[in-house]
Order: C-alpha cells, then structure tokens, then sequence
C-alpha cells in the first residue's frame, strides 16, 4: 500500500481554544496523528480532553484557531462552506449519542435520508437487513428502543457508503448489551464496505476493537498506539 | 432520488391536521372571496361591455323640444355644424322681406288712392262741381273701379321696379350689416371658433314617458317609472326572469326594483293609472344603477323604476312623451379622451342644427359620463381593490404564522437539522424542505380557493352586486388579474416571509444546531423580573419565551380590531350622517333652475315667502394642493360647488364686510383639505381653462358638501353673469309656482339620505357576515398561536403534572398570559384601529368627490372589543382541553437539551 493512500486522514499540530481572556480555555493544543484508509480508529479520553471537538473539526463542522485536517492531502481550511458541506455528503457519515432520527419519518425512510446524499449509495433494503432492522423498517423511532433507533442512525451514516464514520459517543446512551451489539455492527461496517471508522468514546473497552487508538488528555495526543492485538467487539467486556 | 425528507409533508400534514385545516380553510375562504370577487367583477364587466355590443347601447343621448323632422336627423347624423351666419342672415332676410314688403304695399296703396283722387279731383274742376261731398264720393267711386288696375299698372312700371329693388337691396344689405356686427357676440355663444371636427353619428328614436308606478295598487304613488317601447331597436334589456310584454296589458320591470318593492313576475302594478301585469324582470345596460337624472347625487332603486311596454301601451299612456334619441358614433371613440372630445364636437354640431331647425335641447348625455351606466362599475372596481388589500393583508397574517411554527419547528428538530447538516445536507435543501409546507398549503388555499371563487363565491360576489345594482345577468370568465392577485401574490407573499424567516434561522452553523445552542446573542444571565410572586413571574417568562408569538398576535389583533371598527363603524357612519342630514341643508328645499329667465325671457319668480334666490356653479380643485396627501388619493380633481349668496340671507350668514374673491368655505371643505381662516384656495372650471383664486375668510357649518360660498353679487361680477342673475331658490316650503321645465334639480333632505339609505341597504347584509368572520378569523388567528405556546411547553406542563399542579393552575400559567395579552392588546388595538379608520377614511375620501367623517357609537366600540374577546374565549376553551390532555410521560421522553 503506497504512503499517500495509507495517510488518508491527516491531522497536523491542531489547536483549538474556547472563550476569551481569563475564561479562555485551550481544548486542542496542537494534536497530530494520520489515520490510515479502512482502519477503525478510536479516539479515547476523559470528559474534556477535546476528543468530540477534534471530531467536530475533522467532521468540518467546527473550525480550528491553527494547524489543519486534510483528507486524501485536501486541506479542509482551504474550503469555503458549500466545499465543506460537499465534503461532508461525500466523505463522511455520522452517528451521533443521541440518535437525532426525524420522528415522523419511518425506519426505511430515515435511512433513505443518508441514501438520497450519496451518488452511489448502498442498497436500502441490505443496509436493513446488515442491521437486523427489516422488522421494524415501517416503524417510527419513538416506536424503537433506544439500541433500534442507535442501529437506524449506524443506517442513516453507513448507507451514504462514505468514506468516513464518524461516531460520537455511539453508545454513551446504551446498556452494556445493546452497547456491544451496535459496536458489532460498526464493526460489520468497516469490514463489509472498507469504510474508515473513527470512533469517539471514554470507554477504555472499546478501544480494544480499534486498529488505532488515540488517547488524548488536555488537548494533546499522549498516547498514539496501533492495536496489534485487536479484539472483536462482541468479545468486549466492561 | 427524491428528497426522502419530503416524505415527511404528507405526514406532517395528517399528524397535525387540525392545525392545517384550520390554516387551509382560512386561506381557502380568502383565496375564495378575492377570487370571487375578481371572477364576479370580470364576469360582470365582461356581461356589461357584451351587453353594450349584444343589447345595442347608445354612445350617448339627447332629448329635443319636439319631434325632430328627417331633415334635422340627417343633419344631426351629418356631424356638422350648421350654416349659423347664413341662418341669422336668412333669418333676419326673412324678417327684412316681410317688413320691406309690408312698408311697399303701404306706400302703393297711398300712390294709387292718391293718384286716382287727384284725377277725379281734376275732372271734378273740370265739370265745375264744388260739392266736397259729390267729389269725395265720386273718388270713393273710382277708387272701387279703378283701385285694382292701377295698382297692377303701377307694379309694372319701371319707376316701381326700381324703388322696391333698392328698398330690398337697403334692407338686405342691413341685415348682413347687422350679423357681421354681432358676428363675435354669436360666435362665442355657439362656441363657433373652438377647434371642430365633424362627427357623424347614426340616431335612433328612444322615446320615453316618466309614468307614476302604484305597486300594490292603493292609488298611491310609489315610484316613478320610465317606460320604453319593448320593440326598440336600441337600447335593449336584458331579461334575468321572464321575456318582454307582447300584449297590451303587460309590462316588463326593472329586476333590482322588483326586489326592493317586493313584487314579481305575475304581479299586477298600476302604471300611468292602468293595470299591468309583470311578465320579465331586466336590466338596462344603461341604468345599472337606478339614477332618475344625471345630476342626481344617488341612484334610488326604491323611488325610480325603468320598464317597457309594448308599442300600443305605449301610445296610450298618458304622461308627456321625451323625444329622447340615441346617438351612435360611425367611428366608436378608442379611449376616453376621444370619447370626451367626441361629445363636445358632437354637442356643438346638435346646438346648431336644433338653432337652424327651430328645436331645443332639453337634455344630452353622452353614454361615458352617464351615472346610470358608470356608477355601478367603477363601484365594483374599488371593491375589488379594497378587499384585495385585506386579503393580503391577512395572507401576510398567515405567513407569519407559518414562519413562526416553522421556526418552532426548527427549534424543536435542532438536532436533526444538525446531523443533517453534518452528514452534508446542504442549507438550500433543508429550506426547500421547510418552505414546502407554506407554498403546499397556499398552493392548496389557492386552488380549492379559486374553484370556490369560480362558483359558490361568485355567486356570493355577484349576489352581492344584484343587491346593490340592476345588473344583467352574466357568465363566470376567467379573471386574470383575479388569477395574479388570488394565486401569484398569496405564493409570493407566502413565499417570501417564510424564507426571509427560514433563512435566518438556518444560518447558524451545523454545530450550534447539534448543540441546540439557536439564540443569535447569548445572554450571560438570565432576565431579571421584578419581585413578584412566584405565578405572576412565572406567567411573565411564558410571555417573553413567546414574544415572537405575541408580536405577531398583537399584528393581527390589530388587523382584526381595525376590521371590527370598520364593520361597526361603517354603518354608524352612515346612520350618523343620515341623522345629521336635516344640519346638512341651507333649507328644506333647495332649487336649482335651468337659469333665471324662462324660456320666455321672463324672470322666474315665485310668490312662496320663504324663497330665496341664490346662485351656484361647480368648479374644481386639484386635489394634489393639499400636501398632507400628496401622492395619495386620485390626484384628480374635486368637484366644488360655489354658492352665491344674497346679502342678509336668512338660510347662509355671510359677514357683510366679505368682499369679492373672499369666501366662506363648508365645514366639510375644511376638514378634508386641513384649510384654515387666510388661505388661498384655487379653484378652475372644469372644460374651459379659466381659474380663480379665492381668500378664505371663514367656516361656514355645512358637512354635506365640499361648497364655498360669497355674496351674489361678488358671484354675478366673478363669473360673468347679469347683475341681478341667480339659478336657484332656497326654500322652507315646497314652490308650486314654478314650472317643472325651468327647475333643473331639488334637493331635500331625502336626496341626502337617499346616498345613505341605498348604502345601508346594498350593504346591511354584507356587514353583519363580515363582523361574524372577524369573530372567527381572529379566533382562528389566537387558536392558531395559542396552540404554539402550548406546544412549546408541552414538556414543561407536562412536567408540572407530575409535580402535582392541577390542570387549573397550570392552564392559569399557560393561558393566563395569552389572555392578559389579547385582552390589552385589544383595547389598544381597538384605539389604534379606531384612530387609523379615521385616518383611511380620510385617505380613501381623497380619492372620492364629498366627505364623509367616520363615526362609532359608544356600544358599537365596547361590541369591537367584545366580539374578539367571544373569539378569544372559544380559543381557550379548547386549550384548556390540550393542556389537559398532555400525558405526564411527555416529561420522561428522552430529550437532548
């Protein structure tokens, strides 16, 4: 595998800083790492390292004050709005702690929602079935428990085919067992479709499952470590 | 691929469908009138120019003296003007010969009896006889034997030949003198050097009788009716019931008197003292509206009646006969002013050929200004415009409405806006996707709206305009205005508030939406309320989260309070006035004469002591002058009336230090152009270019006309009249001195109450279903925010059920504040749209001839307020309901915030 496409994501002496003055906070303080193209990436930290707000940069959804992310060497500062806005229906998938599905949309018809992005999305109805959602696809989410309506948001980000998942806290409001099951099928993802996955999480379990682990801590890197001995997610235990 | 967001709207739509049916609705039956409106007025405009083609209404009309002879017809329809230098050379020929003659036969009488007396005188000397007597009868003698001779001898005889030729020659040359002298002074009368171009025209005979009409045949009078000849090939009705009369014993009515006199078809009426029986119901295309005269201030459907007859009834009627004739142009004039230049070349043209024709005109209309036919029309289009502006108006309400539950919305799905717009949902298509609701629904309010409008609300519309006007019947055609102004500017207006709102709320970026961090400045702290207790303070936050709500509340509540003025106040004005008609007269009567002499040059005279003579003109003013309203109104000009006054007048004080070009002005005059003591006032004539300038000196308390008024003889010496000439009388008492043909007009106080009375009939009906939609548009209106707030805090009362509030207490916090609101912006409302219809009344008055001042009863104010506040209770009566219907697990849904 050649150098460039291995460093698919660069992220170079990233800082970021909150506030003014004396309430000024520096929650980046100059983060680098590459993730390499299909690796499933976890960035791992305590509540405040920075780890959701590096996420929301890379995402380009937030702007750092310094430093930049580039993806396939596409630096994402040199983008105007509507580039970042292409970037992301292009490049990247979300899944969010809270799974923000449009409540009168049914199951099928929220994941449509990330199909109707993409230029080549992937088949609807095997996103469901990848999913185990084919029993509840006429569902609406408040007919969902909370897992169920987890794997419909995993739907809505992976049917985009993109080449990026970004998952913030993917579990953060799940149980233990349902926790494992998304984790699964995150992980179903990134080998069924190649797709790059970062993962953000405070749960030091889950970065077993990773190809690369990230550990921040006050908004720098302290550990930037590939997993040689990675795990399946269903074997986690926490 | 479709949007698959876009699924959401048929979803939305059924999920809230009370909501969009209540929207749907209103804007179906807003769509719906304007459109009926518009399709109604069309079809009506379309049904009366048709009309005007089909039924062959004349360009105009005259009414002659007598009958005319074919040889004035063809005159008349020649379009020229006649030879008036060789009618008075020809005149005063005639006159000359006859004297000439008349002064020859006198002196040949006296050259023959002397001649012949001289002879018998000479034969008498002869002979020798003395005796006077013997020769005087002997003369006596020959005069008788020889009288006849002698005069043909002396006709023939060259020396007569000579002297008669020179006599006649002298004469002739005398008269032809005499015309040329006077040439200028004949000129000006016949308006002989004004530029001129022949006109010609075809006429037709339209003779009419004014007839008395007894409609429940008690011998009393009870209206006037002009009968036509049913075969008349011009001018012809339109039949809305029944046909035209074929026998003697029938008649045909006006259909919009009918009604008012609640008569029918198969009625008998006594007309012209014989019984008819009614066979049809029509109307004249040119007495859409019922006006006896053309200088009547208002139609009367009640007092004057229009029909036909057949030709024998006809005959046999007993009432004078109009030798009115329809004129008809050979080339139709394209625009109105070569309709007005038309008329004038016409005009003069008729007062030559009738001068060289030995006829008079009585009357001459030309069919562009006649009241009958134009009033009805340009009524109906201001109508249409001023429901137009409230339809948008409240189009605009509704888009605000929508802009604020869409705001709500966004509010409420900031998360998902923000994984949308982070997994690359772009801000356009989110705003198409939130715009499709508005344009879906307006869309829909356009199309059910304008169906509505093509028929059930047509109906209203014209339903609306029978009741008011004699109309012929009509056709639904497509409006296209109606079309712009019922689907274009509602789309438009929908359009444009709700993205000029989505845009601002889509604008953050999709972090803040993630983070439901909306608010555009953030406030450090939170606002701090005064130290009231807990449920005041509390009530006082549900107000300032639904400020947005509010304001757009308090903008219709004022719409709507402003509606509710006009709906109360309209008709109070108009009883106001009417009320106040017996102020608004110098006199009970008031008599304006066709001029001061009759038509034998005597002075119109009567011996009724209370009789006042007076003089009156009409000018113009420029309404542009007045600066307060420049831009607005016409910009045309306003009729004035100039009344000039006999000093010590017992009906009009006038200082008597006025001096000529110093006048007094009505209160009526003043209050519509803001004039005051010292101004100058410029007045013009309307067709010749001659204009005044007067200094007002004083008000003189008078609201029922824009009039100014000077003493007589200032008046006689400004315009140019006799000394001592004067066109009208003023009058406690009926004249019944003066003949009908010399008086022009009277006005009474019916004529006055006559404008107010018809209003109030046309539209009684109308007002009572606007304040009814005023009641359950603004209930609509608060149901339709009331229910945001609630939704709002659907979770927080939720919340406050399980911590034990009642459904009372916790409707006291919800409700509580909307009904404080409502009920303070009410009665400002109610202020400001008292003082704004007063302000619009002003303004619309601008654009019309008089003034009229807006008026509201004490009750009609209180019922203004109280109609919204029923509209309101209904409101809360159902979110009451909501409220106690919100399940306590509300609270424990999983929420982001």
């Amino acid at each position: 595998m050649a150098q460039s496409e291995r460093q698919f994501l660069e992220i170079v002496d990233l800082k970021k800083s909150f506030g003014e003055g004396e309430a000024r906070q520096d929650v980046l303080r100059g983060v680098d790492f590459t993730v390499e193209k299909g690796e499933v990436c976890v960035l791992l930290g305590p509540s405040g390292s920075g780890k959701s707000t590096l996420l929301n940069i890379i995402g380009g959804i937030d702007k750092q004050d310094s430093g930049y992310v580039a993806i396939n060497g596409d630096k994402l500062e040199d983008m105007d709005e509507k580039q970042l806005t292409a970037y992301r229906r292009l490049h990247l998938g979300y899944v969010f702690q809270m799974y923000n599905l449009i409540p009168n949309l049914n199951v099928k018809e929220n994941i449509e929602v990330g199909a109707y992005l993409s230029a080549q999305p992937l088949n609807v109805e095997e996103v469901l079935t990848t999913l185990g959602l084919q029993d509840h696809k006429y569902k609406y989410p408040n007919q969902l428990s909370g897992g169920q309506q987890q794997r419909v948001s995993i739907g809505r980000a992976v049917v985009k085919n993109p080449d990026i998942l970004m998952c913030d806290e993917p579990t953060g409001a799940l149980d233990y067992q349902t926790s494992k099951e998304i984790l699964a099928l995150i992980e179903d993802c990134n080998r069924k479709y190649g797709t790059t996955v970062i993962i953000v999480t405070h749960n030091e379990a889950i970065s077993k499952m990773a190809d690369h682990v990230i550990r921040l801590r006050d908004g720098v890197v302290r550990h930037n470590i590939i997993n040689e001995a990675k795990m399946p997610a269903s074997d986690l235990e926490w | 691929m479709k949007n698959p967001l876009m699924k959401r709207i048929p979803k939305e739509l059924a999920s809230d469908w009370h909501k969009y049916l209540v929207i749907i609705v209103f804007m179906v039956v807003m769509i719906g009138v304007i459109s009926g409106m518009y399709v109604g007025h069309d079809s009506m405009l379309e049904a009366i120019a048709a009309g005007r083609e089909a039924l062959r209404i004349e360009d105009g009309s005259f009414e002659l003296s007598k009958k005319a002879s074919s040889e004035l017809l063809a005159a008349i329809e020649s379009g020229q003007r006649a030879d008036v230098r060789q009618y008075f050379i020809d005149e005063g020929l005639r006159e000359a010969d006859e004297e000439v003659a008349e002064a020859i036969e006198k002196e040949l009488d006296e050259t023959v009896r002397n001649r012949i007396e001289r002879a018998v005188r000479e034969q008498c000397r002869a002979y020798g006889i003395t005796d006077e007597n013997l020769i005087t009868s002997r003369i006596e003698a020959a005069i008788e034997a020889n009288y006849d001779d002698a005069i043909a001898q002396t006709r023939e005889s060259e020396e007569y030949r000579k002297a008669a030729d020179a006599a006649y020659e002298k004469a002739h040359e005398a008269v032809v003198e005499a015309v040329d002298e006077k040439w200028d002074e004949i000129s000006d009368e016949y308006d002989l050097n004004d530029a001129f171009e022949a006109v010609p025209v075809t006429v037709w005979e339209n003779f009419y009788r004014n007839e008395s009409e007894d409609n429940n045949n008690d011998g009393e009078e009870d209206a006037t009716i002009r009968l036509f000849r049913s075969d008349s090939p011009v001018n012809k009705a339109s039949f809305l019931e029944g046909r035209a009369p074929e026998n003697p014993g029938e008649i045909a009515i006006d259909r919009m008197h009918a009604d008012n006199v609640g008569v029918a078809v198969g009625d008998t009426i006594t007309v012209g003292g014989r019984p008819f029986e009614i066979v049809g119901l029509l109307s004249y295309v040119n007495y859409l509206t019922l006006h006896e005269s053309n200088t009547d201030l208002m139609f009367d459907a009640f007092g004057f009646d229009v029909g036909m007859v057949t030709p024998e009834a006809f005959s046999v009627l007993p009432s004078r006969l109009h030798y009115n004739y329809a004129w008809f142009y050979a080339e139709r004039p394209a625009d109105k002013v070569s309709m007005a230049d038309n008329a004038e070349y016409f005009l003069k043209a008729l007062i030559t050929q009738t001068l060289v024709n030995d006829s008079e005109i009585e009357s001459f209309v030309p069919e562009y200004l006649r009241q009958a036919s134009n009033f009805a029309p340009s009524d109906i289009d201001s109508d249409t415009a001023g429901t137009a502006i409230m339809c948008y108006i409240l189009i605009a309400v509704i888009a605000f409405v929508f802009a604020i539950t869409i705001s709500n919305t966004i509010e409420k799905e900031a998360n998902v806006i923000g994984t949308l717009r982070a997994s690359g949902y772009t801000k356009r298509e989110l705003v198409v996707h939130y715009m499709t609701m508005p344009v879906i629904v307006t869309l829909i309010g356009a199309v059910v709206g304008n169906a509505l409008g093509y028929t059930a609300f047509r109906k209203v519309a014209l339903d609306l305009y029978y009741n008011s006007y004699s109309m012929p019947a009509c056709e639904p055609t497509f409006s296209r205005e109606g079309f712009l102004k019922t689907t274009v500017i509602p789309l438009a207006l929908m359009f444009l508030i709700n993205l000029f709102v989505i845009l601002k709320r889509l604008q953050l970026s999709p972090l803040r939406f993630l983070r439901r961090d909306l608010r555009k400045t953030r406030r450090s702290k939170a606002r701090r309320l005064p130290a009231w207790s807990f449920l005041r303070r509390f009530r006082l936050r549900v107000i300032l989260q639904n400020v947005s709500n509010y304001a757009v509340l308090i903008f219709g509540v004022i719409f709507i309070e402003l509606m509710l003025c006009f709906a109360f106040g309209l008709p109070d004005s108009l009883t106001h006035y009417s009320k106040k008609a017996p102020d608004m007269m110098f006199a009970e009567y008031q008599y304006m004469l066709m001029g001061s002499k009759d038509e034998e040059g005597e002075r119109i005279t009567t011996s009724e002591p209370t009789a006042e003579r007076f003089s009156s003109t009409s000018l113009k003013y420029a309404k542009k002058h007045n600066a307060l309203f420049e831009g607005m109104g016409s910009g045309g000009d306003e009729t004035v009336t100039v009344y000039g006054i006999l000093d010590e007048s017992a009906y009009i004080a006038l200082p008597d230090a006025l001096k000529t070009g110093e006048v007094f002005i009505s209160t009526a005059f003043r209050n519509k152009f803001g004039l005051k003591e010292g101004d100058e006032i410029l007045l013009h004539e309307e067709y010749a270019n001659k204009s005044y300038t007067f200094t007002v000196r004083g008000v003189t308390e008078y609201d029922g006309g824009i009039a100014v008024f000077m003493k007589n003889d200032s008046f006689n010496e400004i315009f140019d009249r006799d000394e001592d000439a004067f066109n009208g009388f003023l009058s406690r008492k009926k004249l019944t001195d003066v003949e009908e043909k010399n008086i022009a007009v009277v006005i009474t106080q019916k004529d006055i109450t006559k404008v107010t009375n018809q209003l109030m009939h046309s539209m009684g009906q109308f007002f009572w279903i606007f304040k009814i939609a005023m009641v359950v548009l603004s209930a609509a209106l608060i149901y339709l925010l009331a229910k945001i707030i609630i939704e709002r805090n659907e979770q927080p009362i939720s919340m406050a059920k399980i911590l034990g509030f009642q459904n009372g207490e916790i409707a006291s916090l919800y409700i509580l504040p909307t009904a404080i609101v409502v009920t303070v912006f009410a009665l400002i409302s109610f202020v400001m749209g008292y003082f704004l219809m007063i302000w619009i009344f002003k303004v619309f008055m601008m654009q019309m001839d008089g003034y009229f001042a807006f008026y509201m009863t004490p009750a009609s104010m209180v019922l203004s307020v109280v109609y919204l506040l029923v509209g309101y209770a209904f409101v809360s009566v159902i979110d009451f309901v909501r409220i106690k219907r919100i399940p306590m697990d509300e609270a424990l849904k999983n929420i982001d915030v």
